[in-house]
């Protein structure tokens, strides 16, 4: 006996039921968003194409950063010297890749760090509330009423100038946004019923709040994460640039730049400072990009 | 009401004095004290201990930590700011002279930045999903990602260098008499800032008006056969920007901090590039006033915020936090 049509398609959709074409479904929806995003996959490439120049830095250019050559001095742009050379004779380009490698572990370690500190303070004190949360809550009020930059001025003006300063102050004043955003999915999640389930089971409050609660405010998380990157690899460039961030020692993108005070420098030697900012500017736009579109795919309440 | 306000209050005023005594510990610990500061390297060698003792003991530094900040905090309460280690001037007569400068800035950028950015945020959403909503979209997101000093050394090469027509920076030059010799000081400044600035308020402009375009009173009026154009005009503009310019306004204070970067790539005499020189120069007394004084007037925004928003919301003064 034929089947009817109406049989053929259930066998189709038990067939694509067993052969699990339905369990990936909701992952490839926030993949294929983000895929559809064109400016999000161009930041994805020329972040990646950046980031990996960075890395293979000495690969790439046959310079030392550090190396002073006095004999070709403020050289302008040419084959040898791609973005020419600075006042000590020293590639420009070799310091923007080396640069970059310093910038981008400031700006994404940082970023990282002061969310893992956020996380594990607002999953838990917005979990079980009370004077923890209180007190967490007082604290970040006290960081987040100075203006950033005035309270990393202020603190680099305490502790001195060094990488590892720059970046504890990073975190110290990064933490409190990412503590708040935390906090803040964990008091809407808490009533939710599952959670109540996993109390009733009495399931330890670690295990409720970090293992299962957290997964469900990732998202908004991960977006933050890169929009917080972002802002503090342009504010390591900002305090370079004054020369209060990283010591002028060690070649950061913001250390490059630093030479554009002169106001000789900024008028004649253009290769010296102009290329390295524009790769910060599109490094940090290509950051921007991924995280609107990071967004976008995982969060649909937030388009238009 | 009135217990609302002094609840905020109570959070006020211990929020100040505890983030003073922070900041008073912080720079305590910092390396150094005020005395080694003053001493000029050349001195340093010839100078004996007892000199130093003494010299401690004449500006108060032998006294314990606590007794000190009470001082502080006494002679600050009546107004007494100190003095700046870099030469000895009243600090009250620093921040009379470049807190004015500032404001002046940061008002004509909120200003330029706010017409800017409503104007396109309007546009954009008028036009929502054309080429020129995204392009706009895309030009307000390079917008916060160029560092500001970069834009603003760009425009410096260009219009004060290479073209002539601009100042390359400061503020006052002695032959100015009146307000208008001080216009092309403040352009590429003023410019710079804003345009950095209008990002954010596009944003904003833009969603405010998507909202209300979206409401019923917008779909009577187009029903009317009110031609669109007075529709955007008279009913979509007027409401939709009402919150947008109350909110740029409130940000006043953060821009403030903002201005910090542009005014030392200018030169501009303001708040910003005072603090940057002390903190350089460790000139702890001022680098201490300053940033009370921005934490002072971010609480004090916020505070405002708040008791306005208790006003229009009343669920906000009676709800929990």
């Amino acid at each position: 006996m034929a089947k009817s049509s109406l049989d053929k398609k259930f066998d189709k959709i038990r067939e694509r039921e067993e052969s699990k074409s339905f369990s990936t479904k909701k992952r490839s929806r926030i993949v294929s968003k983000f895929v559809n995003n064109r400016l999000a996959v161009f930041g994805l490439i020329i972040f990646s194409i950046i980031l990996l120049a960075t890395i293979f830095a000495p690969l790439l250019s046959p310079y030392d950063p550090m190396r002073v050559d006095l004999r070709s001095m403020r050289q302008s742009p040419s084959l040898d010297h791609w973005f020419g050379t600075d006042n000590t004779g020293r590639d420009v380009f070799t310091r923007v890749l080396f640069g970059g490698r310093v910038s981008i572990f400031i700006g994404l370690g940082s970023a990282i760090l002061s969310a893992l500190v956020g996380i594990a303070i607002g999953c838990y004190a917005g979990y079980k509330g009370g004077w923890i949360d209180l007190i967490a809550l007082r604290v970040s009020e006290i960081f987040m009423s100075f203006p950033q930059i005035i309270l990393v001025l202020l603190l680099v003006s305490i502790t001195g100038q060094s990488l590892f300063n720059l970046m504890a102050i990073f975190i110290l004043t990064g933490w409190g946004g990412m503590y708040r955003l935390a906090r803040a999915r964990m008091l809407s999640l808490r009533e939710e019923e599952y959670v109540q389930a996993l109390r009733s089971f009495g399931l330890s409050t670690f295990t409720i709040c970090y293992k299962h609660m957290l997964p469900n405010a990732l998202s908004p998380i991960m977006v933050n994460i890169t929009l917080s990157t972002a802002m503090f690899i342009l504010t390591e460039a900002g305090l370079s640039f004054l020369g209060l961030g990283v010591p002028l020692n060690i070649p950061t993108w913001g250390n490059i730049l630093n030479v554009a005070q002169d106001i000789l420098v900024l008028q004649n030697y253009w290769w010296m400072w102009g290329p390295v900012g524009i790769v910060i500017s599109v490094f940090v736009l290509c950051v921007n990009f991924i995280g609107d579109g990071l967004r976008d795919s995982t969060d649909p309440s937030q388009q238009g | 009401m009135i217990t609302y306000i002094i609840q905020r209050l109570f959070i006020f005023f211990p929020m100040l004095l505890v983030i003073s005594f922070l900041v008073y510990l912080g720079l305590e610990l910092a390396p150094g004290d005020a005395v080694s500061h003053m001493i000029s390297p050349e001195l340093a060698s010839t100078i004996t201990a007892e000199q130093l003792n003494a010299m401690r003991e004449a500006y108060g530094l032998n006294q314990s930590f606590l007794k000190r900040y009470w001082l502080w905090l006494i002679s600050m309460i009546q107004g007494d700011m100190g003095y700046s280690m870099a030469g000895g001037v009243a600090i009250s007569e620093i921040m009379a002279k470049t807190i004015p400068a500032t404001l002046e800035l940061s008002i004509v950028a909120l200003i330029f930045s706010t017409i800017i950015g409503c104007s396109l945020g309007v546009i954009s959403a008028l036009k929502r999903g054309s080429g020129t909503d995204n392009s706009l979209t895309v030009a307000g997101m390079a917008g916060v990602s160029i560092p500001e000093f970069f834009f603003g050394l760009v425009a410096i090469l260009l219009f004060a260098i290479e073209l002539r027509w601009l100042p390359v920076g400061g503020r006052l030059l002695p032959h100015y008499e009146t307000v208008w010799d001080r216009i092309p000081n403040i352009v590429l400044p003023s410019m710079v800032l804003a345009l950095m600035m209008t990002a954010g308020a596009m944003r904003y402009a833009r969603s405010s008006m998507l909202d209300v375009l979206a409401r019923e009173f917008i779909t009577t009026a187009r029903s009317k056969g009110m031609p669109e154009w007075r529709i955007n005009i008279l009913h979509g503009f007027r409401v939709a920007l009402t919150p947008v310019v109350v909110l740029i306004g409130f940000r006043l204070p953060l821009l403030i901090g903002g201005s910090t970067i542009i005014e030392q790539v200018y030169q501009w005499p303001g708040i910003g590039s005072m603090f940057i020189r002390s903190v350089r120069a460790s000139d702890y007394p001022l680098v201490m006033t300053i940033s009370l004084m921005y934490v002072f007037v971010v609480l004090t925004a916020s505070l405002i915020i708040d008791v306005l928003t208790a006003l229009i919301d009343p669920r906000v003064r009676l709800g929990k936090e």
